[in-house]
C-alpha cells in the first residue's frame, strides 16, 4: 500500500514540564501548524505524556505512525537527530521497562490481542541536553534540531 | 540523518545505574544504586499561585499524576487552611480508588507477572505482559486491559480528564458527579471487585500453589528486617487518601503515628557522598548506615508496608485477604519482600470495593463540593498513599498565596535505602567467588528491584532513554568485569 493511501498519524511523545523532554510534543506542534497552512486535512497529529498501556490506544487503528521522542544516547552529541526501529528496540535491548511496558511489547501485545496495529512504525529520537530539571523550555542545543526535524517528517508523509 | 541501532551495551544516560563492587575474594563487597533525580522543582514552582501547583505536578510523573495532584491539593487546602466539605472529601477518595486500581493492575500484570507466571529464569523475550498473555490465554489479557481502562474511566468522570487531572481547588474540587454518572461508577465498581478477585485466585493458583514460587517468596534472598510506614484510618485500617502515618518497628508494634504537618518531626533525610540521592530515615531511630533492625532508622514504605503499618482492610472481601496473607506467611509483620507482589493485590481488592462503596455513599452525589477559602494563605502540608509509597508535598507562600517555598517526598524515595539493601542481599546470594555470572544476575537484582514498583524521575516517554537499568560488576580496584543492560 502507498503512503497516500494509508491512515497516517504522526504522534509527539514526552513530558513538557522536563526542558528537553518535551521536544517530541513541541516538533509535532510545528508539524500540525505547516500541515494546516498546507491544507492537509489526511494526516492526525497526536501528543502523548503518557505511554505504557496507553501506547496500545494511541497506535491501534492506524496504518502507519510516526513517532518523535526525545533520547539520551552517550555517543549522541545534543541536538542530534537519529532514527530507529522498532526492530531494533526489539532484539538490542530487553522488552521490559521500569514501568509498564515499552514500545515493542505494546506493538506485540497489540497484536496478540486482535488489535489494528500499525504496519509501519517510524521513531525518530532527538538527543536531549536536560531531561531531568524541571523547565518549559528546550535547551537552545534541542531547540535548534526542531526545524530540521519538522521537515524531515513533512518531506516522508 | 543518523540511524541507530542499539548495541546491549550502549551507555545509555538518564537510566538506572547499580554498581557492585566485589572483594578480593569475588564476593560482594558493596553495591551502590543510582538514578537520576528531577532537580529544580523548588524554583519551577517559586512565584507560581499556590492552588496551580496541583495542576503542574501531575505532570511529574506519567505514571501516578492522580498521587501528586492529591497530595498537592491537600497541601493547598492546608495553605489556606481550609476544610473541604464531605462530599469533595469523598470524591476525592473515589477518584484515588480508581487511579490504585489502574495503578495496581499495570504493575502486577506488566511487571510482576512475568516473574511468577512464566518464571524468573524463562526467556527475557518472554518475560513479560506479552508472555503472560500468551501463557493464560487471551481473555485475560483483554480483561487487564478492559479493567485499566475502566478505571482510568472512572478518574475521566469523576475528574474531567482520564490522565493530568485538572480539578482539585483550595477547599474541595471543581466538579462533582451527577446521580446518571454515579450509577455508572457503581457498575464498573462491581466489575473491577470481580476482577480483582480473579487476579487473587491466579496469584494463588499460579504462585502460591507452586511451590519453587512459594520458596523463592519465603528464601533470604529477598527480606529485610525494617521498620514500615502507612496510612491508616482511626480504626488503623488501610486508607490510601488521609489518615494518620503510622509506624510500627520491625517487631510489627507501633512506635509512633504523625498527622500530615508533623512530617518534619520524624522523618529527615541523609545523602551519601557517592551519590545525589537523598535517604529518608526516622529521625527518632537515627542513621546507622544501610542495615536493618530495630536501631536503624531505615524505613519501607511499600504494599507490604501498608499492610503491615495498619491492623486490617476497611472492606470485608480485602479483609478475608489480608487475613489469608498473613496466615499463610506467618503472622505479622511480613519481611519477605516479594510479598509485597501479592499485598499488591489485597489493596487492589481493596480499592475495588472502596471504590463500590463510596460510589453507593448518599453524599457522593451532592453538589456540595467546596468550600470557599477565607484565611490568609500561609503553609501547608498534604499526604496521601501513592501506590509505591507515601508521598509527602509541602509549601510555603506569601500573603498573597505565591509559593516560597515547595518540598517533596515522592513514594519511591523513602525506599532509596531499602531498595540498595535489597539489590544487595540479592546480588550476594548470585554473586558467588568462581561462579560464572550471567543473566541470571540481572534477572535476581532486577527483581529485588522492581517488587517496590520503583517510580523514578518519570520520564514519560518510551523510548530506550526511559530508565533501562544497568548492573555493572567491579573488582576491587574499580574495573569493570561484567555488565549487564536492560
Amino acid at each position: 500500500m502507498t503512503h497516500a493511501l494509508m491512515k497516517t498519524r504522526i504522534l509527539g511523545m514526552g513530558n513538557t514540564i522536563l526542558t528537553d523532554d518535551g521536544v517530541g510534543i513541541y516538533v509535532v506542534r510545528e508539524v500540525a501548524a505547516k500541515l494546516a497552512e498546507i491544507g492537509r486535512t489526511d494526516i492526525d497529529v497526536a501528543e502523548a505524556e503518557m505511554a505504557g498501556f496507553a501506547l496500545l490506544e494511541l497506535l491501534s487503528g492506524w496504518d502507519r505512525v510516526i513517532i518523535v521522542d526525545a533520547v539520551q544516547f552517550s555517543e549522541l552529541q545534543p541536538g542530534e537527530i537519529v532514527s530507529i526501529e522498532t526492530a531494533d528496540l526489539h532484539t538490542s535491548l530487553r522488552l521490559r521497562s521500569i514501568h509498564e511496558m515499552d514500545l515493542p511489547t505494546a506493538m506485540a501485545l497489540g497484536i496478540e490481542l486482535g488489535y489494528p496495529m500499525p504496519r509501519e512504525v517510524t521513531i525518530f529520537g532527538i538527543q536531549a541536553e536536560d531531561m531531568h530539571t524541571l523547565g518549559e523550555r528546550l535547551m537552545p542545543s534541542v531547540a535548534a534540531a526542531v526545524p530540521q526535524m519538522v521537515e524531515q517528517i513533512l518531506s516522508i508523509i | 540523518m543518523r540511524k541507530i541501532s542499539i548495541d546491549p551495551i550502549t551507555r545509555l544516560e538518564g537510566h538506572g545505574k547499580i554498581e557492585i563492587f566485589l572483594d578480593d575474594k569475588g564476593g560482594v563487597a558493596n553495591c551502590y544504586f543510582q538514578v537520576p533525580e528531577l532537580r529544580g522543582f523548588e524554583k519551577f514552582v517559586e512565584g507560581m499561585p499556590v492552588e496551580e501547583v496541583p495542576r503542574v505536578v501531575t505532570r511529574i510523573c506519567g505514571v501516578c499524576p492522580a498521587a501528586h495532584h492529591l497530595a498537592a491539593g491537600k497541601a493547598v487546602d492546608a495553605v489556606y487552611k481550609v476544610d473541604p466539605p464531605p462530599t469533595a472529601k469523598k470524591l476525592r477518595e473515589l477518584f484515588y480508588a480508581a487511579h490504585f486500581l489502574h495503578s495496581h493492575i499495570a504493575h502486577f500484570y506488566a511487571l510482576a507477572a512475568a516473574d511468577f507466571v512464566l518464571g524468573p529464569d524463562s526467556d527475557p523475550a518472554k518475560r513479560n505482559i506479552l508472555g503472560v498473555v500468551q501463557k493464560v490465554g487471551r481473555q485475560t489479557g483483554v480483561e487487564v486491559i478492559k479493567h485499566r481502562a475502566i478505571a482510568q474511566e472512572v478518574q475521566r468522570i469523576v475528574s474531567g480528564r482520564s490522565t493530568h487531572p485538572v480539578w482539585t481547588l483550595p477547599g474541595g474540587v471543581s466538579k462533582g458527579i451527577t446521580e446518571a454518572e454515579r450509577a455508572d461508577i457503581v457498575e464498573k465498581a462491581k466489575s473491577s471487585v470481580e476482577f480483582a478477585k480473579f487476579s487473587l485466585k491466579l496469584f494463588d493458583d499460579v504462585v502460591l500453589k507452586n511451590k519453587a514460587y512459594l520458596d523463592l517468596i519465603l528464601s533470604d534472598t529477598y527480606e529485610l528486617n525494617t521498620y514500615h510506614i502507612g496510612t491508616v484510618d482511626e480504626r488503623n485500617r488501610v486508607n490510601f487518601y488521609h489518615g494518620d502515618h503510622r509506624v510500627v518497628d520491625p517487631a510489627g508494634k507501633e512506635v509512633f503515628r504523625y498527622k500530615d504537618h508533623e512530617y518534619l518531626n520524624h522523618i529527615t533525610e541523609r545523602v551519601e557522598k557517592y551519590s545525589y540521592l537523598k535517604f529518608p530515615y526516622l529521625k527518632d531511630i537515627g542513621w546507622k548506615g544501610f542495615v536493618d533492625g530495630p536501631e536503624s532508622g531505615v524505613y519501607q514504605a511499600s504494599p507490604l508496608s501498608r499492610l503491615n503499618a495498619a491492623e486490617g482492610m476497611a472492606t470485608p472481601l480485602a479483609q478475608a485477604a489480608y487475613e489469608q496473607f498473613y496466615s499463610t506467611l506467618g503472622g505479622k509483620p511480613v519481611k519477605k519482600l516479594l510479598a509485597t507482589h501479592w499485598a499488591r493485590l489485597v489493596e487492589l481488592l481493596y480499592a475495588a470495593e472502596r471504590l463500590l462503596e463510596l460510589a453507593q455513599d448518599p453524599e457522593i452525589a451532592s453538589p456540595n463540593f467546596r468550600t470557599l477559602p477565607t484565611a490568609t494563605p500561609e503553609e501547608g502540608v498534604g499526604i496521601v498513599e501513592a501506590p509505591r509509597g507515601i508521598l509527602t508535598h509541602h509549601f510555603r507562600t506569601d500573603a498573597n498565596g505565591l509559593v516560597t517555598m515547595a518540598n517533596l517526598i515522592v513514594g519511591t524515595t523513602n525506599n532509596h535505602a531499602p531498595i540498595s539493601m535489597a539489590i544487595k542481599r540479592a546480588a550476594q546470594k548470585v554473586i558467588q567467588p568462581g561462579k560464572e555470572v550471567g543473566q541470571g544476575l540481572l534477572n535476581m537484582v532486577e527483581m529485588a528491584f522492581r517488587l517496590f514498583d520503583p517510580c523514578f524521575s518519570c520520564a514519560t516517554h518510551s523510548l530506550p532513554g526511559r530508565m533501562p537499568l544497568v548492573v555493572e560488576i567491579k573488582d576491587p580496584e574499580g574495573t569493570v568485569v561484567h555488565r549487564e543492560v536492560q
